[in-house]
């Protein structure tokens, strides 16, 4: 079977896609699908430059069934790219998002999500996180209750090298390298040359103490289990310190 | 209905749907400048720049669709437009890039350069600028700068250099009353406001928009914010999401450092 879907827990799994970098490296834009017990979520689209993928992909993963819904972390088109393509395959399934105006989004049909709310979505319920980690106003950070997984949007990237497309936190034997969480971040969260990391890091510990994970789940990175989130964190943490530190007014 | 802020540049505004939500808060906390006659609205600007050649920056959201195409119609007559810049492809920013590239097909599309994930966003076709960059449309003087207080890594602010007239997207975005559509800043509020109401007004903006200020270091964000004025100097101020100013812009420049403060302090007050 050709790319077959990762599982994390028995009832999520990550349909990892990546995007090829100039530099060679790759960053993953991927997919999580979730089984409810009223059908298939995903989370996120996904975007349009692996549309046939990701159509065959998740025809797969599902039995041919597709999918019964739709969360998004936020309407930016890397992540929400396919609705208006998935929905004429699979039908007006709903869409959850999380912009405050969602018709301006390009999403009128939308049900809202509410940063620090919940929403039952076919039988499952998400939290809604404000995330320290983000770069759009209307960004959430997604938790499923039943599994503990934490659908982290754009934080917690990585670039990755050619051939590791799929590899999760355990594939990567000393861990998931430092410059990789690095230069993701600095290139992607560009304020972060602005931020106090003490800030950042407790915003963000805080969150994790409040939400125990099994699995932090990035679009654009390789999902973190739950042993591997501490050295993740370190590293983030001297990456940070780094962006913000590299980075004087001139 | 559009407005010529300076020699060539036309403003063209979505004023939007009334936001009941930011109304809500606003009468929470007291906000001295709202009451509950009134409706709140986060505009929508693009900005048509006219010489011998025609560069439209940034194309309304999808709900301004018709509006863009009717406007650009109205001022560009039978003439081409030859530039469409998108600040940042944001779908508020950049959602009928499609269609106005449709009905002007001969337009250039003009993207920002960093960083090169152009085919996650349709903007594979499209000519890349950056810091230093210039674009002469013969009369106006385009020049793009670093996107310095922004949401989306692929970001650009641009100024015409002939009217020092600066266009710094998301930054100073300020919302707006029914009513308070197409004005000018010094239009909507008195130039004696005091210092307070302005922060205020702009905070309920970058308190949603600019998130981050939370996490931010407010000495480093207050001397960038000197930077910023000391490198653009503008004359004029175009924001996408208030009113142009062409009034003291120094001193709105000045007040968003209280801004920062505020949301440093505060925490964020929603989204947008
Ligand atoms: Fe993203
Ligand atoms: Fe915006």
């Amino acid at each position: 079977m050709a790319d077959p879907a990762v599982e994390l827990s028995g009832d999520v799994s990550w349909i990892a896609e990546a995007f090829p970098l100039p530099d060679g490296r790759f960053e993953h834009v991927s997919v999580y699908l979730v089984e409810a017990p009223a059908g298939s979520i995903l989370i996120d689209s996904g975007s349009f430059y692996h549309r046939e993928r990701l159509r065959r992909r998740i025809t797969q993963a599902t039995a041919g069934r597709g999918i019964g819904a739709m969360i998004l972390s936020h309407s930016d088109y890397p992540h929400s790219g396919n609705v208006p393509d998935f929905r004429r395959l699979w039908g007006d399934f709903e869409i959850v998002a999380s912009c405050a105006d969602a018709a301006a989004q390009g999403l009128p049909y939308a049900r809202r999500s509410r940063i620090g709310g919940s929403l039952d979505v076919l039988g499952r319920t998400f939290r809604f996180l404000d995330p320290p980690l983000a770069d759009r106003s209307h960004t959430s950070w997604i938790y499923d209750e039943a599994s503990r997984v934490m659908f982290a949007a754009d934080g917690f990237g990585i670039y990755h090298a050619e051939g590791e497309t799929g590899f999760t936190s355990r594939d990567y034997a000393a861990g998931i390298s430092e410059e990789a969480i690095h230069d993701f971040h600095k290139d992607t969260i560009v304020w972060l040359r602005y931020v106090d990391p003490a800030l950042l890091m407790d915003a963000l510990r805080a969150m994790f103490d409040a939400h125990p994970v099994s699995w932090v789940a990035p679009i654009h990175g390789a999902p973190i289990a739950a042993e591997d989130l501490d050295d993740y964190l370190e590293k983030l943490e001297r990456s940070v310190v780094a962006v913000s530190e590299g980075y004087t007014v001139h | 209905m559009s407005r010529e802020i300076a020699q060539g540049i036309h403003w063209i505004q979505e004023l939007g749907p009334a936001r009941t939500e930011i109304g809500e808060s606003l009468l929470r906390r007291g906000a001295p400048w709202f009451d509950r006659d009134r409706t709140v609205h986060v505009p929508q600007n693009a900005f048509l720049v006219v010489g011998n050649e025609s560069l439209l920056f940034d194309t309304l959201s999808p709900l301004g669709s018709d509006q863009i195409i009717e406007e650009l119609e109205s001022i560009l007559g039978d003439r081409p437009l030859d530039y469409l810049v998108v600040s940042h492809p944001d779908v508020p920013h950049a959602g009928n890039t499609a269609r106005i590239l449709r009905r002007y097909p001969e337009a250039r599309l003009v993207a920002p350069r960093e960083p090169a994930t152009h085919e996650l966003y349709h903007l594979e076709d499209s000519l890349r600028v950056g810091v230093g960059d210039y674009l002469d449309l013969g009369g106006p003087l385009i020049q793009f700068h670093e996107a310095t207080f922004l949401d989306a890594a692929l970001s650009v602010w641009m100024s015409e250099e002939t009217t020092g007239t600066l266009f710094p997207v998301d930054w100073l975005g300020f919302p707006l009353l029914d009513g308070e559509g197409l004005s000018f800043m010094d239009e909507v509020v008195d130039p004696e406001t005091p210092d307070d109401e302005l922060v205020d007004r702009l905070y309920e903006f970058h308190a949603r928009v600019m998130f981050w200020f939370q996490y931010a270091d407010v000495e480093k964000m207050k001397a960038e914010t000197d930077m910023v004025l000391m490198r653009l100097h503008p004359l004029i101020i175009a924001p996408s999401h208030g009113p142009v100013i062409r009034r003291e812009p120094q001193r709105l420049i000045q007040l968003m450092k209280g801004v920062v403060e505020r949301v440093h302090n505060t925490g964020r007050v929603g989204v947008l």
